[in-house]
């Protein structure tokens, strides 16, 4: 790490818990000195050491080693030949942070890098706003390194999603009002209290965490870029980052330079970065949402602008899909894969489905599918949609009955 | 370095600056919203950065004044329908 920097005027400030520019209130990002980890980064040091996003630790935004999730990472590229076929694309893969660890989605990527570098500069308490995924992250993490933990939510929640992070007895605060309100009380909280909050005063750490996911995609890949990358966009900083993280792996020498395009995929129940995108605009509108997808419904992405610039320059495409159309990806993902993702993997994957078949991405071509969270998250959104058990009394002639009137169904 | 302070409640006329993002709809950018606010309640309002164009008008604002007061001016401006956000936009994540 060399600094953080702002995103707009280029200012750089100490590396510290701050994270607006004091001139035009810029975003800051964490800037490197890639000359130097140039020349102890390569592919054979990366290769000998533990299966963990932590392989690239170089690239990642903490002073010395990990001390929170120091198993994260490392999720599953799967070779998806059967959703290949489906989609009637030449090769197809899903890397898989369903399965991520502890809490089964990306965020623990994100969080643990956060919660780390919130250790180093001497937090105790770690906080964050959030309706699930980063909630839970938040909560286990911050158990298993001995941190207090606040975690902020909307208070008219599912009991269910409450649950999740109760359980690792973090304090778990709801605040009734609307969205806007909620959302900048918030803001003012993590202004007044001296707390590591992962999305505001860490944010610079915490949204690196997300370019571990591009640096296992390019080496599970056998050390190349693939030629389409498909981001589910919430606030839109995923797909920014992705993009990031392959310019460094290229940069570096690690990967040879590719002409790669990172699209993006957002629920039509909430759809401003890809509306804009659609109509070739370099804002986007803010919105209301109302979307099955929950963990993406952001109406007014932080990093919107940004995630339509790296679509512009890869030369990428942006699209959304109704509620239906995720539950019916959900289900192909699962059918064809046998990989249950929430509902945000339902929105990439019927994306990508939509983008092959307009010929965006071409069928005879490369693409990675990011599944950022596990099916089991979101019950509610498949329930009563994929058909019910079959019943029968415990008798061999009743199953046997069962089966022959099947075959006579599907003849 | 983070530092360990000791719980007091806020009062409504204690001293607060809010940074801010206004977003105004297309009919709107015609109003001067910024320098009404300016007369109406007693805040300061310095605009740190801006970008207006035919489709949409984004302010950069930071307002400060008592916190009642501060409270007032976001409650008015978004009773004319401009999109008021904390600079950090997306403070509740999924």
């Amino acid at each position: 790490m060399k600094a953080l920097k702002c995103r707009e005027c280029g200012r750089e400030y100490p590396l510290e818990a701050t994270h607006v520019c004091e001139f035009d209130f810029g975003p800051l990002e964490v800037a490197y000195d890639y000359d130097r980890i140039k020349k102890s980064l390569t592919r054979a040091a990366i290769e000998a050491r533990p299966k963990t996003m932590w392989r690239y630790r170089e690239l990642l935004p903490i002073a010395g080693e990990p001390t929170v999730g120091p198993l994260v990472g490392y999720t599953p590229l799967v070779k998806a030949d059967r959703l290949a076929k489906a989609l009637g694309i030449r090769e197809l893969y899903v890397k898989n942070d369903a399965v991520n660890y502890p809490t089964l989605s990306f965020k623990d990527r994100v969080v643990s890098v956060a919660l780390s570098r919130a250790k180093e500069l001497g937090f105790e308490t770690v906080a964050c706003a959030s309706t699930g995924n980063l909630a839970n992250s938040v909560a286990a993490n911050a158990a298993s390194a001995g941190l207090k933990s606040y975690v902020f939510i909307p208070s008219d929640l599912e009991q269910g999603k409450i649950l999740n992070s109760l359980i690792y007895g973090s304090n778990v605060i709801g605040i009734k009002g609307h969205y806007d309100e909620v959302n900048r009380l918030c803001a003012e909280i993590a202004g007044k209290f001296g707390w590591a909050f992962v999305n505001v005063n860490m944010r610079p750490y915490y949204a690196e965490g997300s370019k571990s996911m591009a640096y296992e995609i390019a080496e599970q890949l056998g050390w190349r870029l693939p030629d389409h990358t498909i981001v589910p966009m919430a606030s839109g900083s995923l797909l920014t980052k992705i993009h990031k993280g392959y310019q460094e792996f290229t940069k570096l020498g690690l990967v040879a330079q590719h002409n790669t395009h990172i699209h993006g995929a957002q629920a039509t129940g909430c759809s401003p970065i890809s509306v804009a995108q659609k109509a070739g605009l370099d804002f986007f509108k803010p919105v209301k949402p109302d979307t099955i997808a929950k963990s993406l419904a952001i109406g007014t992405p932080a990093d919107g602008f940004y995630a339509l610039k790296v679509m512009r320059e890869t030369n990428a495409a942006a699209d959304d899909v109704t509620d239906d159309e995720i539950r019916d990806a959900i289900k192909l993902l699962a059918e064809t894969e046998g990989i249950f993702a929430e509902t945000a993997g339902g929105v990439t994957v019927g994306v990508a489905k939509k983008l092959i078949a307009s010929g965006k991405i071409p069928k005879d071509s490369s693409a990675v599918i990011c599944v950022t969270g596990n099916g089991l998250k979101t019950l509610d959104a498949v329930n009563g949609y994929c058909g019910k058990a079959k019943e029968i009394k415990p008798s061999l002639r009743e199953f046997e009955a069962l089966l022959a009137h099947e075959e006579k169904v599907n003849a | 370095m983070p530092t360990k302070k000791k719980v007091s409640i806020t009062k409504p006329n204690s001293p607060v600056q809010q940074r801010l993002w206004l977003m105004y709809p297309p009919k709107l950018i015609k109003q001067p919203f910024i320098w009404e606010v300016g007369h109406k309640f007693k805040v300061t309002t310095n605009i740190r950065q801006a970008s207006v164009t035919d489709e949409i008008g984004i302010v950069c604002l930071e307002l400060a004044g008592p916190r009642s007061e501060v409270a007032r001016a976001i409650k008015w401006l978004e009773k004319n329908k401009v999109n008021v956000e904390p600079v950090e936009i997306g403070v509740i994540a999924g």
